[in-house]
């Protein structure tokens, strides 16, 4: 084949570490065929778990896969054509779904196995999941907690109706300090008169929507604060830090020594470019921290910020 | 805003200590099994040498490399430049220095404000050793953690390797790269801290305190030898550079192990004890016993006793704040007496570290401070 040859020029052409990366992937895409293709025919070939298991793990460490990135790990998969590149991220998405849905069966045995033995697990599922309130101060919502926030709310604002409109009538209370009316009220904290003769139902839609504004504006603030929360420290969400080698450039410029003492009348070459082998051209490289999911706990389900977005 | 320096402490115990005291006497605080010989009596033939030993060893070298540098100044300067070409932009170091500072105030808001007492080219690159081994720590510590292999230890090493000689990786690699290249840090300590970090992997428990202050050496003491380059040793000092460095893993080492007394309950909650097995043994305890979680006597007199030794350390550490350069001394002062009162605050629990969390509270911490000031103007002196 022709890229099989392909591999063996570079492991001719390159330092000694290169071979055991050709050999690397000539090992892994034999392997990857062969799994892509039983898979294609047979999806239930995950389902031996641990041939599957020790299969995959041996994939992932036989083949040195690290999660940690450095200088020459990024091009870990350079060496592969554009077709094996998708068949390979094809095979592995698949599988990643499939073993989801294992992941999913194996949960419900564990449930089984725990409610057989007595074990109690802490965490029951209940029918609404448990979230934090976006308003400050109060507890999280449940689907329990959510109805006592119902009465809670039809409570405060038919108290407050029934107060407007019929108790501050009848007991002819007058708002402002001190029992003055509300002209009054007006003169004495110097506000011009004119303010005492809003018509009622201005001054009620009024104060009615500077209250709504405000409060959505907390609760959107708390949101933020608690999104922000969530997010990984190190890279501020995005997933990636500033590569160092390129400047976030993508590129590296090529400088090379120019004697001066001899051949001094030799016109300069123009630098040449290339492109930054550490970020591979994205000028930025991944955070160790969050794996580039951008999340401060980082889980499977997590989708992996890709850095040319 | 007054503020006040305090360890770091991640969950399983490992304390990124950034602050180091220089103590003049080279004395070695008393050890229960008496394997151990002074270091000042020079090299006795010692069939197992002592991990007390073998920290040692790194603390003469450390010194042996600062006065060397002493006497190459001037080369000095031509290598910083050096290393410095490759990385020309200010502003995106800038911008590095300032992540770390938001991710040093991100988790560990004490020691935050504390660092904001020291003069600003200190403070950025206190804030990039710690981010450092703050990421170090999170690798096996932190919520990815059951991703991390051996392997990928020996890559982050690696990645150490290329930063100190002027190729950080990322930005907050460069961070240190650029402070290793304006202060004379040495890289050992942080490849001991990654050696401590492929231990934690392996170890839960730990035999006698032999192994246990090796632990502490790797995750707290080099912490302290990290740390002396960058506090700087006062030019009119006449300690010796090992005493400041033998202080400086003092303090390390003291901080770790209040953490450990602070969290014993916490770390028994994932199945972990730091606690020599020899020790809990001598005092009719065992692993159950801090499982259970129960306050008795014998628990009592351990913890006492555990206290004691810890409070060795601390008195060794205390000898050397003196000999810091003047500006460092008020910062690490109030570090070392904060973090003293913890183990106070343990004792006034009633030895309850399994329920309780040793707190030293607000009013507290500012008391501290104006006393840490008093006794940073003092300088060398004897009565302390």
């Amino acid at each position: 084949m022709v890229c099989l040859s392909r591999f063996f020029v570079v492991s001719c052409t390159v330092k000694p570490s290169a071979p055991p990366l050709s050999r690397r992937f000539v090992h892994t895409k034999r392997k990857l065929n062969s799994r892509w293709q039983s898979m294609a025919t047979d999806p239930d070939s995950s389902f031996s778990a641990p041939s599957v298991d020790s299969d995959s793990t041996a994939d992932k460490t036989g083949a040195g896969f690290c999660i940690i990135e450095g200088p020459e790990t990024v091009q870990d998969f350079a060496t592969m054509e554009l077709q094996e590149i998708e068949d390979n991220i094809r095979s592995r998405r698949n599988k990643i779904f499939l073993q989801m849905e294992e992941v999913r069966r194996l949960r419900i045995q564990q449930r089984i196995k725990c409610a057989e033995l007595g074990i109690y697990k802490e965490e029951q599922e209940s029918d609404l999941p448990n979230f934090p309130s976006f308003i400050p101060f109060l507890p999280p919502l449940t689907s329990s907690n959510l109805k006592v926030y119902y009465v809670t709310c039809y409570s405060l604002i038919a108290g407050i109706i029934i107060f407007g409109g019929l108790l501050a009538p009848t007991l002819e209370l007058k708002l402002g300090l001190g029992g003055t009316s509300y002209a009054d009220f007006i003169g004495s904290v110097h506000l011009p008169m004119q303010l005492s003769q809003v018509d009622p139902i201005v001054a009620s839609f009024s104060g009615g929507a500077v209250g709504v504004i405000s409060a959505l504006m907390v609760v959107e603030i708390n949101n933020v604060k608690q999104q922000e929360h969530k997010r990984c420290k190190y890279c501020l969400g995005t997933g990636y830090l500033a590569c160092a080698r390129c400047l976030t450039t993508g590129s590296i410029v090529l400088t090379e020594p120019v004697s001066t003492v001899n051949g001094g009348d030799r016109p300069l070459s123009p630098p040449i470019s290339e492109r930054c082998s550490n970020c591979s051209g994205s000028g930025k490289v991944m955070c160790p921290t969050c794996l580039c999911t951008g999340m401060a706990m980082a889980s499977e389900h997590d989708p992996r910020i890709d850095p040319f977005d | 805003m007054a503020g006040v320096l305090l360890w770091v402490v991640s969950p399983k115990g490992n304390a990124t200590a950034l602050l180091s005291l220089i103590p003049r006497s080279v004395n070695k605080p008393k050890k229960r099994s008496f394997k151990r010989v002074s270091a000042i009596s020079g090299a006795v033939a010692n069939p197992v040498r002592s991990s007390e030993q073998r920290v040692y060893d790194v603390v003469l070298k450390q010194a042996a490399l600062v006065k060397e540098q002493r006497g190459r100044k001037a080369l000095d300067l031509e290598k910083r430049s050096e290393k410095t070409d490759g990385f020309t932009d200010w502003d995106l170091l800038n911008e590095a220095y300032d992540r770390c500072g938001e991710v040093c105030a991100e988790y560990a808001k004490t020691f935050y404000l504390g660092t904001l007492l020291m003069t600003p080219e200190r403070r950025r690159a206190v804030w990039a050793i710690y981010v450092w081994c703050r990421r170090t720590d999170e690798l096996v510590d932190g919520p990815n953690a059951s991703h991390i292999t051996p392997r990928a230890l020996d890559r982050w090493e690696k990645r150490l390797d290329d930063l100190f000689e002027g190729r950080p990786y990322d930005m907050l690699d460069a961070a240190l790269s650029d402070t290793v290249s304006k202060y004379p840090v040495d890289i050992q300590p942080f490849k001991d801290m990654i050696e401590g970090m492929r231990l934690d992997l392996k170890k839960s428990r730990y035999m006698n305190f032999d192994e246990l202050y090796l632990y502490c050496y790797y995750v707290a003491g080099t912490v302290g030898l990290m740390s002396v380059p960058v506090m700087g040793i006062a030019p009119e000092s006449k300690a010796s550079v090992e005493s400041v460095y033998n202080s400086a893993l003092a303090l390390g080492i003291a901080n770790q192990l209040t953490n450990i007394l602070r969290d014993v309950g916490e770390d028994a909650r994932r199945g972990r004890v730091y606690l020599p097995q020899d020790e809990l043994a001598r005092f009719g305890l065992s692993d159950d016993d801090i499982f259970r979680g129960q306050v008795t006597d014998r628990w009592r007199n351990f913890m006492k006793d555990q206290i004691k030794r810890a409070r060795m350390f601390f008195d060794e550490a205390e000898k050397g704040v003196p000999e810091l350069n003047p500006a460092s001394r008020w910062p690490v002062w109030a570090s070392l007496l904060l973090y003293r009162q913890i183990l106070d605050a343990i004792e006034e629990n009633d030895y309850n570290n399994f329920n309780k969390r040793a707190y030293v509270g607000k009013v507290k911490k500012f008391a501290s401070l104006p006393v840490a000031y008093g006794r940073a103007l003092m300088g060398t002196s004897k009565f302390i």
